[in-house]
């Protein structure tokens, strides 16, 4: 170091530039890593606990790992790494999103003592790899089918455990079968989003929260005469559209020059006989609903309303489109040559009113696929909440039924899969064995946390389960956590399921961004590039900075592939460099 | 949020803006957020029952209101702290379901956090204190159910609803007119209610304030009232079997949508311009005058030469009238709304027995008050209260508090079963609570009680305001209750105007059945309350973890 010194100095990263490298760097990401677990450590199991999140004047109460984590706004590049596998399983399962990401942090965590001891993280991340896929395969080799319809059940119950909803399993988890039941009959599980809504209604009691079998948005807004209008139709005809039904001017930047006052008229009856003309069209097409995903104005309404029929405009996108799949129309995009072929229709159409809202209800529809899940609750928060609740045991009953096989909740897979790498790991020689024994317990902390979280003492039913484990093999596999009454018990006995592909899929994700973590071993930071008005302060004495930004990456590669750094650095780094490389 | 710094002493950055990030957590998050709440809900306490006392507050352009519904104060209050808000939105699902019990809904709460940061002490999970809870309610709800009585009532027989109403009514300013009041809000829910279905449309039910009279002079129209006058000053002021025609247009000349351009390049043809017009104008009023109306209701405005062309066609008109208003008008007179004064016939037209414009205030101050009363409609069910009163406030809270009656006659003809009030369902549901605890293992047992010991509190806060010594009064209430095993003895509160005129100085027995004094409430009212309470605190105490952008905190 002392020798670098008296050199001058050689600038190739631009200055303010974050450079950190080796052994200490690994550390302190993976002590980043840890910190992010924490920020959500608390939230896993059933008496998990919630986080509130506040920016601006807009609160999240939530109990959903990636929620949190997304609300959390992570700058730490390496721990953002935890953020995204939290986003992967949300996207992909739904659900267990706070455990994998405890997972990967609790990996890390092992590993970082053998990391100090100088075990090289290429060979980590391979046997760690190795391991991963091992433990995929006892998990898939633990599944088991059973009855869809229980499995389901038993699965979004679980799901639902740790949410505020928890008590109200009983009306939600069928609620959510049913629903996802009925897509995969048609074989359209992929689209969930898309076929089941969820609208959430502030105001009444979970309890009225309701599944209807169709379609279901809320009133739109609407003009004078609305009130006057049929709002119940058996077997009506509905027209779905995407017209503006309004008097108005037909073409933007128009005009008109008008040389007597009695041609005036005839423009003004021209303009009436456009828009009658439309609406003309709606009604000789036997339609008794006229849907617009763009507005229909007051004498659109009124015309209606005189005619008998029921007219909503500015339905959004979405509601559109599953009125259209439902009821088996198409969406127009003019007003001529309607058929009776582009009607879409139902069983029963009513208005209703549900707490302080109105409901437009489409049911018993043709293709019974869609289904609209109305949400109660006292508070805005309470609602937000249970939609992100239902939405994630929306997702694993939809992996439970690709998936077709379950495995035991409440730590019970983790221990045994725990286990067994642990009587791996003794037949393994060198550095490896280290390695796989630390992924073992790493595997631990599922089971630990939920211990934790219940207030109960995690060292004793740890050592209870891993001795229980240890001693009946395969006869004690379902053996988890019994988090209401302490100690240990069959956990698949108890009809805590979970579908074996969530659980696949945190392992390898959790795997992979271990991996990922343990394969850095420098970060670079560019400063931010400033805006003008912060120049004076920010970048004072840095003159070429600018100019010198886009040759870095170049320049970075060359001193990122070897060689002594200049002084450059901060100094904090520079000596941690020394100290943590010996 | 601090600084993290590994062991290298390194800090880490974390969070974006992790410096500006304020964090809270664990057992110190929830005690904070209990903090937050309770302080909501001391701040009603006083407001509970009918000793109850009103707010002011003042708004920022400097409007004040006084009122002692809970919604109405909480929702004016403009709170920022996240949980005290989650209070907030606490009272108004109450007042969108049900409309009354906004402020026993909150004290409730509160009465819960207050128990359960005794158990957080004690050491207890906050999430099995918040099942506890949960447990708890349903067996309060099941126990309210049990006790819940059928109140039959008719057309001919509204004694049971009338005194639902009066039970709602004392609590607020307008309880020296309660019988008056209630008799307004129980006749207003009958005009509109479809007793066969158990179904009222609350939007049928107009509510009018003006300044002025006394709270005395509130009345109950059946039709509409429109805060609007005729359009010229002479044309006549009562119009008797009224023809309606309802036009969403304007008596103006016609214009294109279309940008466009009128080029008059000589005088010949400015003159038949003008004649173009006059013949729009008398073609439309006569148009209006053929179709047999005899009063023109308009959303737009009139041109001058309209306007007086309808006063000499006797034609008295309306104009400016709101979107929401012409809808009303339409359906009390069974009129359709027309978009063009060609397309006006007579089956369009909309009738009423009688529309008068009614002057109040002086009529030498320039801003005497007229409005327009529209009288027997052909569809009955449209009705209007029409609330006076001394000043805004009155008016506004008196508006406030029909609109509460009106609520509980509504719950009560969806759902006649009522429980008795007085702090007499809260007593017996929480000496049924304790029961049921008993028979509890386990943690849950504490908790559970707890839940009973909240429910004390109602009655508490109700004594307390009434000046009572509460302890004493819930104490008796309740040994009465067990003696007599009679679950609709409450605090008679009622009837303290009269007990004062004693003045024997003899200690007053307030404990009384409420059953006899006639104080209800409904049952889905009080379910709901003891239900959003125990979800709202479930949703505080699950939380142990607050991180907010903390301001000015640099």
């Amino acid at each position: 170091m002392a020798a670098m010194g008296m050199r001058p100095g050689i600038i190739i990263l631009r200055e303010g530039t974050d450079t950190s490298q080796g052994t200490p760097q690994l550390v302190s990401n993976i002590n980043a890593c840890q910190a992010v677990a924490d920020a959500v450590r608390t939230t896993l199991g059933p008496r998990g606990m919630d986080k509130l999140v506040a920016t601006g004047s807009k609160a999240t109460i939530s109990n959903d790992g990636a929620t949190i984590m997304k609300l959390l706004e992570i700058a730490h590049p390496a721990a953002k790494t935890l953020v995204d596998i939290s986003m992967s399983q949300d996207m992909s399962v739904g659900d267990g999103t706070t455990s994998v990401v405890l997972l990967a942090a609790e990996l890390l965590t092992k590993l970082k003592p053998l990391i100090e001891e100088g075990i090289s993280p290429t060979r980590m991340i391979q046997t760690i790899r190795q391991t991963g896929r091992l433990a995929v395969d006892k998990v898939t080799a633990l599944a088991v089918a059973v009855d869809q319809q229980e499995m389901l059940l038993k699965c979004a119950s679980t799901a639902l455990n740790s949410k505020l909803i928890s008590s109200h399993q009983d009306l939600f988890a069928p609620m959510v079968v049913q629903a996802v039941t009925k897509l995969h009959e048609a074989g359209n599980v992929e689209e969930l989003s898309e076929w089941i809504a969820i609208k959430r209604i502030p105001g009444g009691d979970v309890r009225q929260s309701f599944l209807v079998e169709g379609v279901a948005f809320q009133k739109t807004f609407s003009y004078a005469g609305f009130e006057q209008m049929t709002k119940k139709f058996e077997n009506p005809k509905i027209l779905l559209l995407n017209v503006e039904l309004e008097l108005k001017s037909e073409k933007e930047n128009a005009e008109v020059r008008i040389s007597s006052p009695a041609e005036y008229q005839s423009i003004v009856e021209a303009e009436w006989q456009v828009i009658y003309d439309k609406l003309d069209a709606c009604v000789s097409s036997g339609a008794n609903i006229v849907l617009s995903k763009l507005p229909i104005g007051d004498l659109a309404t009124q015309y209606f309303a005189d005619r008998g029929l029921f007219c909503a405009g500015r339905v959004t996108d979405g509601d559109m489109k599953r009125v259209a799949k439902a009821t088996n129309g198409s969406i127009q995009t003019t007003t001529n040559g309607l058929t009776e072929k582009v009607l879409g229709t139902c069983g029963w159409f009513e208005e209703k009113q549900v707490g302080d809202e109105r409901f437009n209800l489409f049911t018993q529809c043709p293709s019974t696929l869609t289904c609209t899940i109305v949400l109660r609750g006292g508070t805005e928060q309470f609602i937000a909440e249970s939609e992100r609740s239902v939405h994630d045991a929306l997702m694993v009953v939809k992996r439970t039924i690709q998936s077709g096989s379950v495995v035991a909740g409440g730590g019970a897979v983790e221990m045994f899969v725990s286990n067994a790498l642990r009587k791996h790991a003794l037949e393994i020689e060198g550095k490896e064995q280290m390695i796989v024994t630390a992924y073992s317990k790493a595997l631990e902390v599922i089971p630990r946390q939920l211990c934790e979280n219940a207030g109960l003492d995690a060292t004793d039913i740890l050592a209870a389960l891993r001795r229980k484990h240890a001693k009946d093999g395969d006869e004690a596999r379902w053996y988890g956590v019994n988090i209401e009454e302490g100690g240990i018990m069959d956990t698949f006995a108890l009809g805590v399921w979970e579908p074996s592909d969530n659980k696949i899929n945190s392992i390898q994700a959790a795997t992979e961004a271990a991996c990922v973590i343990l394969s850095i071993d420098e970060t670079v930071i560019s400063p931010k590039s400033q805006d003008p008005g912060a120049q004076a302060s920010g970048m004072m004495g840095g003159g070429g900075g600018g100019g010198f930004g886009g040759a870095m990456s170049n320049a970075m590669d060359i001193a990122t592939s070897g060689g002594p750094r200049s002084g450059q650095m901060a100094p904090g780094v520079s000596y941690m460099k020394g100290r943590g490389g010996a | 949020m601090s600084m993290v710094y590994d062991e290298y002493g390194r800090p880490f950055i974390i969070l974006k803006e992790q410096q500006a990030k304020n964090r809270v957590k664990g057992i110190e998050a929830t005690k904070s957020n209990i903090l937050a709440a309770r302080s909501i809900s001391n701040i009603l306490r006083t407001s509970l029952g009918p000793k109850g006392m009103d707010k002011l507050l003042v708004s920022p352009d400097g409007d004040v209101t006084i009122t002692n519904d809970g919604a109405t104060i909480l929702s004016q209050m403009e709170i920022n702290q996240q949980v005290a808000r989650l209070m907030v939105e606490l009272s108004s699902s109450q007042d969108d379901e049900i409309g009354d019990g906004t402020t026993g809904v909150v004290v409730m709460a509160g009465a819960l956090l207050e128990q359960a940061e005794i158990l957080l002490n004690k050491g207890i999970h906050p999430v099995r204190i918040a099942r506890g809870f949960e447990t708890a309610s349903q067996v309060a709800i099941d126990h309210l159910a049990k006790i819940a009585e059928k109140v039959e009532f008719s057309q001919d027989n509204l004694q049971p609803l009338l005194t639902t109403a009066k039970t709602t009514l004392s609590s607020k300013i307008l309880q020296p007119h309660k019988e008056k009041m209630a008799n307004i809000a129980v006749q207003a829910v009958l005009d509109v209610a479809d007793l066969e279905r158990h179904d009222v449309n609350f939007d049928m039910i107009r509510m009018e304030g003006k300044t002025g009279g006394s709270l005395e002079d509130t009345r109950l129209v059946n039709g509409l009232v429109l805060d609007k006058e005729f359009s010229h000053p002479q044309m006549p002021t009562v119009v008797k079997d009224a023809k309606l025609c309802i036009l969403t247009c304007p008596l103006e000349p016609p214009k294109p949508k279309t940008k466009h351009k009128l080029q008059i390049d000589s005088a010949e043809a400015y003159e038949e311009l003008y004649n173009q017009e006059q013949t729009y104008f008398r073609d439309m009023i006569q148009k209006i005058k053929d179709s047999g109306a005899n009063l023109v209701i308009c959303q737009w405005g009139f041109d001058d030469e309209a306007n007086h062309l309808l006063l000499q066609q006797e034609l008295p008109a309306v104009r400016w009238v709101g979107g929401v208003e012409i809808e009303h008008i339409a359906i009390a007179t069974g009129g359709r709304i027309v978009a063009r004064v060609e397309e006006l016939t007579a089956d369009k037209l909309g009738t009423a027995g009688k529309v008068e414009q009614i002057s109040m205030g002086t009529n030498n101050s320039r801003q005497q008050d007229r409005i327009l009363v529209l009288e027997d409609c052909a569809n009955q069910k449209a009705v209007t209260v029409l609330v006076r009163g001394g000043n805004k406030m009155i008016v506004e809270e008196a508006k406030r508090s029909l609109h509460d009656a009106m609520c509980v006659v509504r719950n009560l003809v969806k759902d006649n079963r009522v429980v008795y009030g007085g702090g007499s369902a809260e007593i017996s549901c929480s000496l049924a609570i304790k029961k049921y605890a008993e028979t509890v293992t386990g943690v849950d047992q504490y908790s559970i009680r707890a839940f009973a010991d909240a429910l004390d509190d109602i009655p508490l806060a109700l004594a307390e305001n009434a000046g009572l010594s509460p302890i004493e009064e819930v104490a008796a209430i309740k040994s009465r209750q067990v003696k007599e095993n009679n679950p609709t003895i409450g605090l008679g509160l009622l009837s303290l105007d009269e007990a004062e005129l004693k003045m024997d100085g003899s200690k007053e027995d307030h404990t009384m059945d409420m059953k006899e004094l006639g104080v209800f409430e409904t049952l889905i009212g009080k379910q709901q309350q003891l239900q959003l309470a125990a979800q709202v605190v479930k949703m505080i105490l699950k939380i142990d973890d607050v991180i907010s952008q903390g301001q000015y905190q640099y």
